[in-house]
Formats: C-alpha cells, sequence, structure tokens
C-alpha cells in the first residue's frame, strides 16, 4: 500500500511540471511583477482541498488532530524558508520536480535540504528545534480557538476564492503568443499545450485530498507532506533504519518521476548544470529550506497548502511569513541591484566631484 | 538592428530579468532574440511581451529543454 505514495506523487510531479505551478515564483511575482496569478491559483487549491478532506473528516473516513500551536516556530521557520526558497530558485515541491526536469542546481538545493532537515530533525540542531518549538499557544485549529464550526471558515474562504476567480475572468484578456503546436490529441494536452495556473490548481487540490485517505490507509496520519519525507530518506539511506520508510518517502520520490516523465514526454528534460555562483547559491537555499521548513513544521506545500486547508492557524501564519520572506530575499536580489544599475548619473556625479 | 541574448543555463526569473534590461539598449522597431533553457521562461517571456506590446515575430524549441523567441521592440 505505500506504493501508492509513489503513484500519488507522480502525478503531483507531473502536474506540477506540466503547469509550471511554482509558488517560489508567485509569492516572489506578487512583489516584483505585481501578478497574483499563482497565489490566486494556491488559493483555490486550498479550498478545494478544504472541502474535501473536511466531507471526508465528516463521514469519517480520516481522521485529523490539529494539536498545539509552536507559534514562534513557525513564525521565524516560515520567514527563513521563504529566503532560501528564492535562494534555492523553487520552494521544497519545486525542487523536487525540477530536478526530475533535470537542472543540477535543483539536485545541489535538494541536497542542501535534506540534510538540514535531518540535522534538525535527529541531528546536532534537535536541541534548538526543541526549544524554539516549545513555546506553544494551546490550540492550532481556528475552530476550536473560536468556538465556530470549521465549515464556517470553509464557506467563507470559498466565497472569497469564487469571488477572486469571477474578477479575473471578467479582465480584459491579451493573446499570449504560443508556440505552432507539432503534436495533436492526447499528446499535444498532455505534452505541449501550456495549462493555466487556475486548471493546474484544480488538480493539485484534487491529489491533494486523494492523499489524504491513501497516506492513512498505511497509518501515516497526515496528507502531501515533503520535509520529514525528504529527511527520512537521507536518514534512512545514512542509518538503514527501515522505520524511516514511509508513505511519505514514495511521495517524493514519486513527484522527481512525474516530473521527469512530464520533461522527458515534452521534450523538456535535459542535465543543465548551473555556474559555481548559481550552485553555491543553490546549496545556501536548500540548507535555510531546510532548517525553516524544519523549525515551522513544514514548506509551502505542507504549511502553505495543506494545514492552510485543515483552517489551522499554523497554516495561515506559516503562508503569510513564507510569502514575506521571499519578498525580503527578492527586495535584495532582484530588487536593489536593478534600482543600482539604473542611477549610473548619480554615481558619475560623485565621481566628478 | 538585431541583438541576440543568451540566458542559457540561467534559472528564472533571471532571462525575464534580462529581457527586460536588454530590451531598454535597442530601439524601437529593433528585433531582440532570447535564448534559454528555463522552462519556466516559456511562460514568463511571452506573457511580458505581449502585456508590454512588443510583438513575438518568432518563438520556437530549438531543442531538448532549449528554446529561443525573437520580439520586435514597441
Amino acid at each position: 500500500m505505500i506504493v501508492t505514495g509513489l503513484l500519488c506523487g507522480a502525478l503531483l510531479g507531473f502536474v506540477m511540471q506540466r503547469g509550471r505551478f511554482c509558488l517560489t515564483g508567485g509569492f516572489r511575482d506578487m512583489y516584483i511583477a505585481k501578478d497574483n496569478r499563482m497565489f490566486y491559483a494556491l488559493l483555490i487549491a486550498i479550498a478545494i482541498q478544504s472541502v474535501g478532506v473536511f466531507s471526508l473528516i465528516q463521514f469519517g473516513v480520516i481522521e485529523f488532530s490539529a494539536g498545539s500551536f509552536p507559534w514562534v516556530a513557525v513564525i521565524l521557520g516560515s520567514f527563513v524558508f521563504g529566503i532560501g526558497i528564492v535562494l534555492a530558485g523553487g520552494c521544497a515541491t519545486g525542487t523536487w520536480y525540477r530536478a526530475g526536469e533535470g537542472l543540477l542546481g535543483s539536485w545541489i538545493a535538494l541536497f542542501g535540504y535534506m540534510f538540514m532537515s535531518a540535522v534538525m530533525k535527529s541531528g546536532l540542531l534537535v536541541p534548538v528545534n526543541q526549544s524554539i518549538q516549545s513555546v506553544q499557544l494551546p490550540s492550532n485549529s481556528i475552530a476550536e480557538t473560536t468556538g465556530l464550526s470549521v465549515w464556517i471558515f470553509i464557506l467563507l474562504f470559498v466565497a472569497i476564492v469564487v469571488a477572486i476567480v469571477i474578477k479575473q475572468q471578467k479582465k480584459p484578456k491579451i493573446a499570449i503568443p504560443t508556440m505552432k503546436p507539432k503534436r495533436t490529441g492526447l499528446a499535444h494536452l498532455l505534452f505541449e499545450k501550456r495549462w493555466h495556473p487556475f486548471f493546474s490548481a484544480i488538480l493539485v487540490g484534487l491529489i491533494a485530498i486523494l492523499a489524504w485517505p491513501l497516506s492513512e490507509a498505511t497509518g501515516r496520519m497526515s496528507g502531501l507532506g515533503i520535509t520529514t519525507p525528504s529527511a527520512n530518506i537521507l536518514q534512512y539511506l545514512v542509518t538503514g533504519d527501515r522505520s524511516f520508510v514511509n508513505w511519505g518517502i514514495f511521495l517524493v520520490l514519486g513527484i522527481f518521476l512525474g516530473s521527469f516523465i512530464a520533461a522527458k514526454g515534452s521534450n523538456e528534460f535535459r542535465f543543465r548544470m548551473p555556474d559555481a555562483k548559481t550552485g553555491i547559491t543553490s546549496f545556501i537555499g536548500g540548507n535555510l529550506m531546510g532548517f525553516g521548513a524544519s523549525l515551522a513544521g513544514g514548506c509551502s506545500i505542507g504549511n502553505g497548502l495543506v494545514m492552510t486547508a485543515m483552517m489551522t492557524w499554523q497554516g495561515w501564519v506559516s503562508l503569510l511569513f513564507i510569502i514575506l520572506g521571499t519578498w525580503t530575499a527578492s527586495y535584495f536580489i532582484f530588487v536593489r541591484p536593478k534600482v543600482r544599475k539604473k542611477s549610473p548619473t548619480v554615481q558619475t556625479k560623485i565621481n566628478m566631484a | 538592428m538585431q541583438k541576440v541574448l543568451e540566458v542559457m543555463g540561467q534559472v528564472c526569473p533571471f532571462p525575464l530579468v534580462e529581457a527586460k534590461s536588454a530590451i531598454e539598449e535597442i530601439e524601437s522597431g529593433d528585433e531582440l532574440v532570447i535564448k534559454f533553457d528555463c522552462t519556466q521562461a516559456t511562460e514568463s517571456l511571452p506573457r511580458w511581451a505581449a502585456e508590454e506590446g512588443h510583438a513575438v515575430t518568432n518563438f520556437e524549441q530549438i531543442g531538448d529543454a532549449a528554446w529561443t523567441i525573437s520580439l520586435k521592440k514597441k
């Protein structure tokens, strides 16, 4: 049953590769390009998952407990994670699926991510991780804290998302130039056509629902998750302890596989070696990602997509601080250098004087 | 006049960042040819060109994970 993780991951990797579903790019572009489309796509995926998973809980198919809310760890970890994903050129999932496209920079980032996650979860930094996580608020569930039914929050959120989608669809469309199709039928739809981000988001939401019953059938009581499974791979490889092998490991390996199939099928796979500078940046980014996600108890998928859908404080606070982290890093990497470049006259004047 | 921008090996968003500064260096009506291998740029470059009003005169895949796009500056 554990191999259903491979199937679920492969679907996710395929959809993300073909849909160019990149949350790092999405959060970054909200700031540097004033483009919110990918963020709205994420909200759609959260809404679909939320309705689906709470329906499953309502009918007793799956179980979920929100636990407590380690707020300091979530805030600090998410912010560091946000900085890390910009340096790594992709979030945790993004790094997995780009690795499947043959980007060796992402392989480097992935290694840094696995390494630091393992150091935080079972290595040298366990005391640091535990002490920061020990600062907790008793309830993580928004419904529990407010004493209202969780469905009130879900319906409110769905209404907001529907309003956003309607507003987006009403905007005048500009024609985006596309490449001449070389294929027809299913091959064109699966391996060539550009997918609308909202369409990809619907699929991501459905896969996120599917992950819950599949994972719980193997005794792993949660949905999509990237960080712990990524750490588990390295922990298993270096200790040989089979207790690290679970549904999640197959899930992340599936993402890699699904993305590889998607990229290979559409002639988008090629091993690409980054220059030394990009390689080093990717490695640092991967380590920050691992540190942040382990502390925050989730990455942009675990917290940003899943814990948000579960209507927890952890999910929404984390999402906010991941976004703030990406904006902070984007300012130093993309915005400030441009401003400096644009004012050569000021520099010349200073030189002249 | 034609200017060629080689951003092979650069990951997103750098192809777009480079393209934005390259287009500032050419005259209206001149052509900018961008060669890139970042998958996400197959989405971001044509979208940016369309939004800015530059005409896309050529857009094709030239190999495994390698593309070229040519724009005529507005």
